[in-house]
């Protein structure tokens, strides 16, 4: 696979998150594309790509986006894939600048929450959720990872108190990042335990609140960066995988497992060098999942591997082994906004590798791995993608 | 008034939780609701492929494994293993909810020696994860066909056994709300 020699992510770009919104979807993309032109100090005119993902865009698409938001693109790409949708714009647009189909690509993921919308979504996901899972009582994903979660304790050995180290880490983290819908409450490992129960193994805090935001970062060529002056994060390597495993009766394993040997190979490093993991964390289950898929601990040593990590982005935890997770929070404290909850590794990761992420700056932050996971269309998440990113020089 | 207003009140008292009569969730594609239909006489109708015998759900309209337009709808052995198992306590549908009040409501996943696997309703709390089990489709309180799974030992064969099951789950009634509108 050829390398992303010459690309440049710029201009991460958070925005509106709220737990309820009378805006629409295309209030939020149309935003984060305001708000990333500013900061490159450029004019929406120069925007030539336009990825773009949401649940709730409706009626309308990509194409109609360009009419609303009056941009002119010569390359357009919308890509509904909820969590991997953020890799997968990435992946796309890298080729596009490498290929010159287009100069500057807008990557964004936006989605809004007005009243009983989550209800919407979740009733009409897929043709198979609607047929053969909602119809079963939760009416929403709980009762798929639900069943992930207990399939996976009973395999492995996983017990509530391992899953308690993953959101309690990333609500330290979330703590101090002003964009974190949950970020100025506190979670301890007692209320964590302690929350109300939702769904067999799952309690409150396992679960993600969904809520309206949008998330966005521009890709271009290093050249174009340099010119504009921004600070950029560079790529050392992608990849992803989609229905794979099919065969698990449950899933307890990812895409990630087929691929990220080589994906290490290509990228010349591996997951030892990481001064940072981004996973997709709509359970924690299935960031445990990634941890063990991505190579950061054999597969089933998950809730060791969690117990014996300080996981903060400050290094502060007492654990010795350091590899600050999710360090903006993560969904389970920023809230999922849609579409735009598969984009927040991607954003927070250039944060963080260009030095602009202010009160949660991982300390050196060098190289960073972004995972995405998502779709359930029936039983279980069927994308998987990942994405090595690396600090550069400007 | 005004139409704004109205929407407005029709918002305001139109919202499932006031509703006399909730029901299990009727949505279904064209494809489900021919699941439907095809269950209506059966304990349980699957898809199998006439070309390469593969027995496909969720319904589709292409066979998953060949992809030749040869699906039709059998009588299916309902046997296969629990795979995993979980109560639930919460829910975004009224009807769930009003029976969640009155305990947990359990789901869980089964595959079926016919080989898919299936999300159902587990009509017996004490099945736990890798018992045999029985699975047949039945008719809930919205019309709609749905999957339930029994102990395999237990005898299915007459119908009003399996709408006694579906009755003891409360599946077969709309749950009720004093006073609703």
């Amino acid at each position: 696979m050829m390398g992303y020699q010459g690309v440049a992510l710029v201009t991460p770009v958070t925005w509106g998150y709220a737990k309820q919104s009378p805006h629409g979807a295309a209030w939020f993309i149309g935003s984060v594309l305001r708000e990333m032109c500013k900061r490159a100090g450029i004019d929406k005119t120069q925007v030539d790509g336009f990825a773009v993902s949401s649940f709730s865009l409706g009626v309308d698409s990509a194409v109609a986006l360009t009419q609303h938001l009056g941009i002119r693109p010569r390359w357009i790409e919308q890509a509904n894939v909820g969590g991997v949708s953020g890799i997968v714009a990435l992946r796309r647009a890298a080729r596009a600048v490498q290929c010159g189909e287009a100069d500057i690509v807008a990557c964004i993921g936006g989605d809004g929450a007005a009243h009983r919308a989550f209800e919407a979504t979740a009733a009409n996901f897929s043709s198979w959720s609607i047929d053969a899972s909602f119809p079963y009582g939760a009416a929403g994903p709980n009762a798929a990872f639900s069943l992930i979660t207990s399939h996976y304790m009973a395999k492995f050995g996983a017990r509530r108190e391992d899953f308690a180290r993953i959101a309690v880490d990333q609500r330290y983290n979330a703590n101090f990042y002003p964009g974190a819908l949950l970020g100025h409450k506190t979670l301890s490992e007692a209320q964590y335990l302690q929350a109300r129960p939702i769904a067999g193994p799952l309690h409150l805090f396992d679960c993600v609140m969904p809520c309206a935001g949008g998330e966005g970062f521009m890709v271009m060529s290093e050249a174009r960066a340099r010119a504009l002056n921004l600070p950029f994060a560079g790529i050392l390597a992608t990849d992803e995988l989609h229905n794979a495993h099919a065969e698990d009766p449950v899933q307890y394993r990812g895409g990630w497992t087929e691929y990220i040997e080589a994906f290490y190979q290509r990228a010349g490093y591996g997951p030892e060098d990481m001064d940072f993991l981004q996973t997709y964390d709509d359970y924690p289950v299935i960031s445990m999942m990634q941890m063990e898929d991505l190579g950061f601990c054999a597969k089933g040593n998950g809730r060791q591997f969690v117990n014996e990590t300080d996981m903060r982005f400050d290094h502060s935890g007492s654990p010795k082994y350091k590899l600050p997770h999710n360090t903006c929070g993560g969904q389970l404290s920023c809230g999922q906004a849609g579409s735009a909850a598969g984009f927040l590794g991607v954003t927070e990761s250039i944060r963080q590798l260009t030095g602009q992420a202010g009160n949660h700056q991982v300390p050196g932050a060098r190289l960073g791995l972004v995972s995405g996971y998502g779709m359930v269309n029936y039983d279980r998440g069927l994308c998987s993608a990942v994405a090595m990113l690396t600090r550069t020089k400007t | 008034m005004i139409a704004s207003e109205k929407i407005k009140r029709r918002l305001k008292f139109h919202r499932p939780s006031l509703r006399a009569r909730a029901r299990a969730p009727k949505q279904r594609t064209s494809l489900g609701a021919q699941f439907s239909a095809a269950n209506l006489s059966s304990s349980l109708a699957m898809q199998h492929c006439t070309h390469c015998g593969y027995v496909q759900y969720p319904p589709t309209e292409l066979c998953g494994r060949c992809l030749e337009d040869a699906l039709v709808y059998r009588d299916t052995i309902g046997t296969g293993v629990l795979l995993a198992r979980t109560e639930l306590h919460h829910s975004l549908w009224e009807f769930f909810k009003r029976r969640l009040q009155q305990g947990t409501w359990v789901m869980g996943s089964v595959k079926l020696d016919a080989g898919p696997v299936v999300l159902l309703h587990i009509g017996d709390i004490r099945l736990k994860p890798r018992d045999r089990v029985i699975v047949f489709s039945h008719s809930d309180n919205s019309q709609s066909v749905v999957l339930i799974a029994v102990p395999e030992d237990c005898d299915i064969t007459e119908s009003s056994t399996r709408h006694e099951i579906v009755g003891s789950l409360g599946l077969d009634q709309p749950a009720l709300k004093e006073g609703g509108i």
